[in-house]
């Protein structure tokens, strides 16, 4: 132990190896993973010393519960983590009074969409591979978009959504509710068909 | 985009922040399970202006990786750790260890502790009241599990996120915090029983079994549940086995009934010994989850 690993060994063997206390593994782990964290946290923050801090959390924590882990990948649960320390230094941010938002009024919640059509997220989720859908996403404003990001893509609760955009509750519930709606108008006007799976 | 991998004029769009939401968003989904994907964003960014970021933060863990097995070698063989800071001793250093250990010992707990001893006394001597070791007996187990629920967690502790960022976090600390409420409510209990005419009720310690158990139960089971809900689960579910049928009987003889029930659960050789089995059972299940600790900050 102690030179230089294989360059392909799978995510599962190397975090067994960091749970048995080997650095080299954590280091190889760094090396694969470190630098698309950061592009992705860097894109959802904009202050480079908060990412800065919310990565090391994050190797840190994979060092200590490395055996947690089950399975072969581990970019969704190294992510997973990123997001949680992400909303945690948000939030003691907003606590030292550093982060000055400004919440904007909750909307109106009375947009309320049919609820029994297929969820816009199973759309996008299902149609991410075709181009429309990149279409749709332009034409819905940006806090849509990000609350949209936090709560699909990013796999965030409401509260954590919340924590992490500055913003309340009830606004992160509303903002979901008219991204589905615009979202929805947007593909059915690109597409007149329904759209149905990934056929 | 699963089953193939990303192209490279997506990657270089990602690494140098220009891709469009929705392509990025598909990127990312992809990367959380292809790590040879992951391989090459990553690659990509170590050429960006994020390159130099990303050794100092690799140097920076690694270094403190060093400090943490440090930390774990200190733990495992005390005896090799680095010698102490002298210090002066002083007569009042125990009390504030003891203070800076346990938050439940400086909150309200400790006084909640006296008056249930201090009132059991006072209601058997002072008053004549006759039930006094069987409502004291009943009250007991109940005190050490309160007193795990104020000493662990983000509600009862002002300075625990500090004390979470330690390597001692986690189910250590709420062990040591536990220790400390047993340490100060066992004997303060204890005695309190002996020095009250026991009317019926079983011996002065017959709760300490019972007491040890449910705090366990609460330990075990805050690892799930967040320490909070586990000890209302246990506390709140011995006073309900305990007093729920006393106050249910038709005449009002509760001192008697009381005595009864607790000697049905506490009294004799094979109660003890089934507590002593649950108690058994609960550490076994305590250490087979003791991970569970870790996480418990992250819900």
């Amino acid at each position: 132990m102690g030179g230089h690993r294989e360059k392909d060994e799978g995510d599962g063997a190397l975090l067994r190896a960091v749970a048995a206390g080997d650095p080299a593994a954590l280091a190889a782990l760094y090396d694969r993973h470190a630098g698309w964290l950061h592009a992705r946290l860097t894109r959802r923050c904009a202050d480079p010393e908060v990412v800065r801090e919310v990565l090391q959390d994050t190797f840190v924590t994979v060092w200590r519960s490395a055996g947690a882990h089950r399975g072969e990948e581990a970019g969704g649960w190294l992510w997973t983590i990123a997001a949680r320390r992400l909303v945690d230094a948000r939030r003691a941010q907003e606590r030292a009074g550093r982060l000055e938002t400004t919440p904007i009024d909750a909307a109106p919640a009375g947009t309320g969409p049919a609820p029994s059509a297929p969820s816009a997220e199973e759309r996008v989720l299902t149609g991410l591979e075709y181009g429309d859908v990149g279409t749709a996403l332009t034409r819905i404003s940006p806090e849509l978009r990000e609350v949209l990001r936090a709560t699909v893509v990013d796999g965030l609760t409401t509260r954590e959504t919340a924590r992490l955009l500055g913003i309340p509750e009830g606004t992160v519930k509303s903002r979901s509710t008219r991204a589905r709606a615009e979202l929805r108008a947007a593909l059915a006007q690109l597409a007149p068909s329904p759209m149905g799976g990934p056929a | 985009m699963t089953g193939r991998h990303a192209p490279d004029h997506l990657i270089a769009g990602y690494a140098d922040g220009s891709l469009p939401d929705a392509d990025a968003w598909s990127l990312e989904m992809h990367l959380e399970s292809c790590a040879s994907c992951a391989g090459r964003v990553s690659r990509a960014v170590r050429a960006t202006a994020a390159g130099p970021v990303l050794a100092d933060l690799r140097e920076a863990v690694l270094a403190d990786l060093g400090q943490a097995v440090l930390a774990d070698f200190g733990r495992r063989a005390p005896a090799a750790a680095p010698p102490a800071p002298a210090v002066v001793p002083s007569p009042l250093r125990a009390p504030r260890l003891l203070w800076a250990v346990a938050p439940a010992v400086r909150g309200a707990w400790l006084p909640a502790v006296l008056l249930v001893a201090l009132g059991a006394v006072l209601l058997a001597h002072a008053a004549g009241f006759s039930a006094a070791r069987p409502l004291l007996l009943a009250v007991a187990p109940v005190v050490p599990v309160a007193g795990v629920a104020l000493s662990y967690g983000r509600h009862a502790d002002p300075l625990h996120e500090l004390a979470a960022s330690t390597p001692s976090a986690g189910l250590r600390l709420a062990l040591v915090r536990t220790a400390v409420v047993l340490a100060v409510s066992l004997p303060l209990l204890t005695v309190a029983g002996a020095v009250v005419p026991s009317s019926g009720a079983p011996g002065a310690a017959a709760w300490l079994l019972p007491g040890l158990t449910l705090t366990l139960a609460a330990l075990a089971l805050g690892g799930r549940l967040g320490l909070r809900a586990a000890t209302a689960v246990t506390g709140g579910g011995w006073l309900c086995a305990v007093l729920a049928p006393v106050l249910a009987a038709p005449d009002g003889a509760v001192s008697r009934h009381l005595s009864d029930q607790l000697s049905r659960y506490v009294g004799g050789g094979a109660a003890q010994g089934g507590w002593a089995a649950a108690a058994v059972l609960c550490a076994a299940l305590l250490a087979a989850r003791r991970t569970a600790y870790d996480r418990l900050e992250r819900h």
